[in-house]
């Protein structure tokens, strides 16, 4: 599948389990979006992609409250939790983010919104093409928390009606963001 | 057999049986899974799948000792504290005295169903620890006080307005029952416990020995919280959840929600390797393997496939029994089909023997489960067990070991019978009412009269006028046909004399043994197997057929195994399964005659009802269907054509009559949705069911042998 078609799958699967999918230029985009949902403070873990953009920085300028150290202390406040994704997957519309960092996992579990940033060319097909890169992270750590992220949290446990946000993030936001990073191994 | 058991048992089915609403739930439930469940797998090999999974976990299970090493020793090498369990109370025990040691007061959990297996949180009660349930469905039964019903919807017998209830105990204020804001509710209120637990407790979809990790298959996010925020994190699962490779917990994972719930994938998928960050520190991981009867079960010949299941539920999902009393009758703590079977060898057989009893025998759960297990089977063969140890019962040990066995004997008996039954057929065919304590038989549907002359009685005096036949064949005609249906059996015959085809019914031939095998006799099924592979190949026909689909599996499956370490037999039960087909299959597969029948009926609207042992015993489905439309029928589809019609043989007559009941009170009102005059079958058993059903509902539809109606094509 060439990466057009990959990047076509991948936002109709997304979007067909709830994931808000948006195209950014630059980091003036991520702030614009991340902005108004930010009904508290701004979860922002350190991670490699953002530290490259700059983002808290940007955010901060913005005038977005951020929660930056001690993750823990602010996370029954914060809104929104922003982060990068290693890579993802067209067929299942899927983010994975490589988690062990403990910050990341509080900043896409806790709040209501998880916006991510993904760089549209680390689409693979599926999560048979992720085996090796798994693989590779068990290789390189033998202590490790990886996550594919697909869709908000739901539930069907009363009545088998679905109902998005129980008890993780209630909205996915996916930010595809070409030149973000073009490597799989870091977030 | 224990007799407060059985009532007991029978209490829970009344109970459940007097709650519509549940199997209304059930039954839209039912519908909605498998239409999500196809679209889930369009692009997707099923088969495929369902093959690599079993290859793989019958691998483990072959080699088990080497898998449990390999990821015991990968999961201590990243930091891991593993602990084997082998039972239940050493599961609790250890989690109950770690969690006293490091002076837990609340632990938060996730779904596990091996903590449900365990009871687990009696045990942390008792140690004076309190858990809390995350999961959505399982924190209302907790509230509930209740145990799950499903196993991946654990509170799916239960509606809003209870949960509302149960919520506003909690809130302390009144909750409205409206599923939106019940969610937000739970969100709340559970919140708090994951920052204040000291231990959270999860399951674990999949182990996978290579790394020394686990995955957990979710979609609320509660996992993740559980396995973040506390210090200590306890996974408990079940042995059997190793696998080699992480290529084949992709399989797992690509396959399970599909099978599940009808999801592409869950929300999320979580793989935790070793003691990951925790606060300023590292977390405290800890494994506990549990074993609980699973190395029973792996060394058990005739149900080890159990272990290969991967939990998913659609078992239960599709069951029609399931959907007719729910998981509190139809299980224990795991449900469904499977979990007859887990319940036998996790909680023991005491547990197992009535809900054994329960499975009406239509292997719907066998097409959909992702394993490839037999449940079925597996099924049978714990009812034998069961039958050894408890005994089948004093009169169902008299007809099947001393009347069934004697042909003679239990012949002359149904001859006897046909004259006894007058004072209530009245000489007529059915009989609508039987007197005293088995009037209740016949308050749903009538019964048919056994028949003044059997087919085998009168054979002989049928003209077969066929010069040169293409083949010779000789009919297994089953009790049914036999007995009660001797005119299936004459039509049988103009219909393959048609097709230069000569029939022979030979006399020693006896029931197939279903009956027995199904009631746990299996020593009286292999007796009558013998009997039958020497009465059918006596005068080597070309083609054994038969009419009855039950028969068939008996024919071409059951004597197979049976006999297979018998040298006497074992060659012979072979050669008998080989030229052994059912009719309809033979006259569209073997003699490819299905342009005979051509336009030669009225374009009557026909609908067509699958006989379960038809579809998913022979894989005959298409073959009926292309006859009556070739002949100018017109075929109208029913919904749910395919679900059994609720016969069962002794399910519907003494086991379990009242669930039959309820399966063909389903059936029923498809057939009239469809808007046909004529109801198609293959099976002498659907026939009685359906008629019965019909005339007592005095719907004016009629119920036909697919060989009946192309003999009226003839006609």
């Amino acid at each position: 599948m060439s990466q057009t078609a990959l990047q076509k799958t991948f936002c109709a699967a997304a979007e067909a389990v709830g994931a808000e999918v948006t195209f950014v230029a630059d980091v003036k985009a991520v702030v614009d979006y991340v902005k108004p949902l930010a009904t508290g403070p701004v979860m922002i873990p350190q991670f490699a992609s953002g530290e490259r953009l700059g983002l808290a920085t940007a955010l901060k300028a913005g005038g977005v409250a951020l929660s930056q150290s001690n993750l823990r202390q602010g996370a029954a406040t914060a809104s929104v939790g922003v982060t990068g994704a290693n890579f993802a997957f067209a067929a299942t519309g899927t983010v994975v983010l490589e988690s062990t960092a403990e910050d990341i996992r509080l900043a896409t579990t806790l709040p209501e919104h998880h916006v991510v940033l993904l760089d549209p060319s680390k689409i693979l097909t599926d999560d048979l093409a992720a085996v090796p890169y798994l693989r590779t992270f068990h290789n390189n750590s033998p202590r490790n928390y990886l996550a594919y992220i697909t869709g908000p949290s739901r539930t069907a446990d009363i009545e088998r009606v679905l109902t998005i946000g129980v008890h993780g993030p209630k909205r996915l936001h996916i930010l595809l963001f070409s030149g973000l990073s073009n490597d799989p191994l870091e977030i | 057999m224990s007799k407060i058991r059985a009532k007991e048992y029978q209490g829970r089915i009344d109970q459940a049986l007097a709650n519509p609403k549940l199997q209304d739930a059930l039954h839209k439930f039912g519908d909605a899974f498998l239409i999500a469940r196809e679209k889930a797998f369009s692009d997707y090999d099923f088969e495929a799948l369902r093959e690599e999974i079993a290859s793989c976990k019958d691998e483990v299970a072959e080699n088990r000792q080497q898998y449990l090493e390999q990821f015991i020793t990968n999961a201590e090498a990243a930091g891991t504290t593993v602990y084997l369990a082998k039972t239940a109370d050493d599961a609790n025990a250890y989690i109950a005295k770690l969690a006293q040691d490091r002076g837990v007061k609340l632990v938060v959990k996730s779904k596990s169903m091996a903590s449900e297996e365990t009871h687990l949180n009696r045990a942390l009660e008792s140690a004076g620890i309190e858990a809390l349930e995350t999961d959505l469905g399982e924190w209302i039964i907790q509230l509930a006080g209740q145990r799950p019903s499903h196993m991946v919807m654990p509170a799916i017998h239960m509606f809003k307005e209870e949960v509302a209830e149960l919520f506003s105990k909690v809130t302390g204020v009144e909750e409205p029952a409206e599923i939106a804001h019940l969610v937000q509710v739970a969100r709340e209120q559970l919140r708090q416990g994951y920052l204040d637990a000291d231990m959270g407790i999860t399951g674990a979809n999949i182990a996978v020995a290579e790394t020394g990790g686990i995955a957990l298959v979710t979609n609320e996010g509660n996992a993740r919280l559980v396995s973040t925020l506390p210090k200590i994190h306890v996974a408990l699962l079940g042995v059997e959840k190793i696998v080699p490779t992480i290529e084949d917990a992709a399989t797992i994972i690509r396959t399970l929600p599909k099978n599940a719930t009808g999801q592409l994938l869950t929300s999320y998928v979580t793989w935790i390797r070793g003691a990951v960050p925790c606060g300023d520190e590292e977390k405290e991981l800890h494994l506990v393997l549990l074993d609980n009867g699973r190395s029973a079960l792996a060394e058990s010949p005739h149900c080890k496939d159990a272990l290969r299941c991967i939990k998913c539920g659609a078992c239960a999902n599709v069951c029609p029994v399931y959907q007719t009393v729910g998981g509190h009758v139809f299980g224990h703590v795991y449900i469904g089909a499977i979990g007859i079977i887990l319940t036998a060898f996790f909680h023991g057989l005491d547990k197992a023997a009535e809900i054994v009893r329960a499975c009406i025998g239509c292997r719907a759960c066998v097409t959909v489960c992702p394993s490839n297990i037999d449940l079925e089977n597996i099924i049978l063969s714990l009812r034998e067990t069961i039958g050894h140890e408890e005994g089948i019962g004093l009169g169902k040990s008299i007809v099947f070991r001393k009347v069934m066995r004697n042909r003679k004997l239990f012949h002359s008996l149904i001859r006897a019978a046909s004259l006894l039954q007058r004072p209530v057929t009245g000489g007529s065919r059915t009989i609508r009412h039987l007197p005293l304590f088995f009037s209740s038989l016949t308050e749903w549907r009538t019964l048919p009269a056994v028949a003044e002359k059997s087919l085998r009685d009168q054979w002989d005096k049928i003209p077969q006028r066929i010069e040169k036949p293409r083949y010779k064949v000789a009919l297994f005609g089953g009790c049914a046909n036999d007995f009660l249906y001797p005119e299936l059996g004459i039509d049988l015959i103009k219909v393959m004399n048609k097709l230069a085809v000569e029939v022979s019914y030979p006399q020693k031939q006896n029931c197939c043994g279903v009956p027995a095998l199904y009631s746990g006799d299996k020593e009286t099924a292999v007796a009558l197997a013998e009997q039958n592979v020497a009465a059918m190949l006596e005068d080597d026909p070309d083609f054994i057929l038969t009419t009855c689909p039950t028969c068939t599996m008996a024919l071409q499956r059951d004597f197979v195994e049976f006999l297979k370490d018998n040298p006497v037999w074992a060659a012979k039960a072979k050669r008998l399964a080989e030229i052994t087909i059912d009719a309809a299959g033979f006259i569209v597969n073997q003699l490819g005659a299905t342009e005979v029948f051509k336009g030669l009926s009225a374009p009557e609207k026909v609908t067509y009802h699958d006989s379960c042992h038809l579809k998913r015993g022979a894989g005959v489905w298409r073959e009926p269907r292309e006859l009556l439309t070739t002949s100018g029928r017109q075929l109208v589809e029913m919904d749910h054509a395919d679900r059994c019609c609720g016969f069962g043989g002794s399910y519907s007559l003494t086991s379990h009559p009242d669930i039959s009941k309820q399966i063909l009170g389903d059936k029923v009102k498809d057939i009239e949705n469809s808007g046909a005059t004529c109801v198609a079958i293959d099976c002498p058993g659907c026939m009685l069911q359906l008629r019965g059903g019909l005339e007592k509902k005095e719907v004016d539809v009629r119920v036909k042998h697919t060989i009946e109606l192309l003999a009226e094509s003839l006609s």
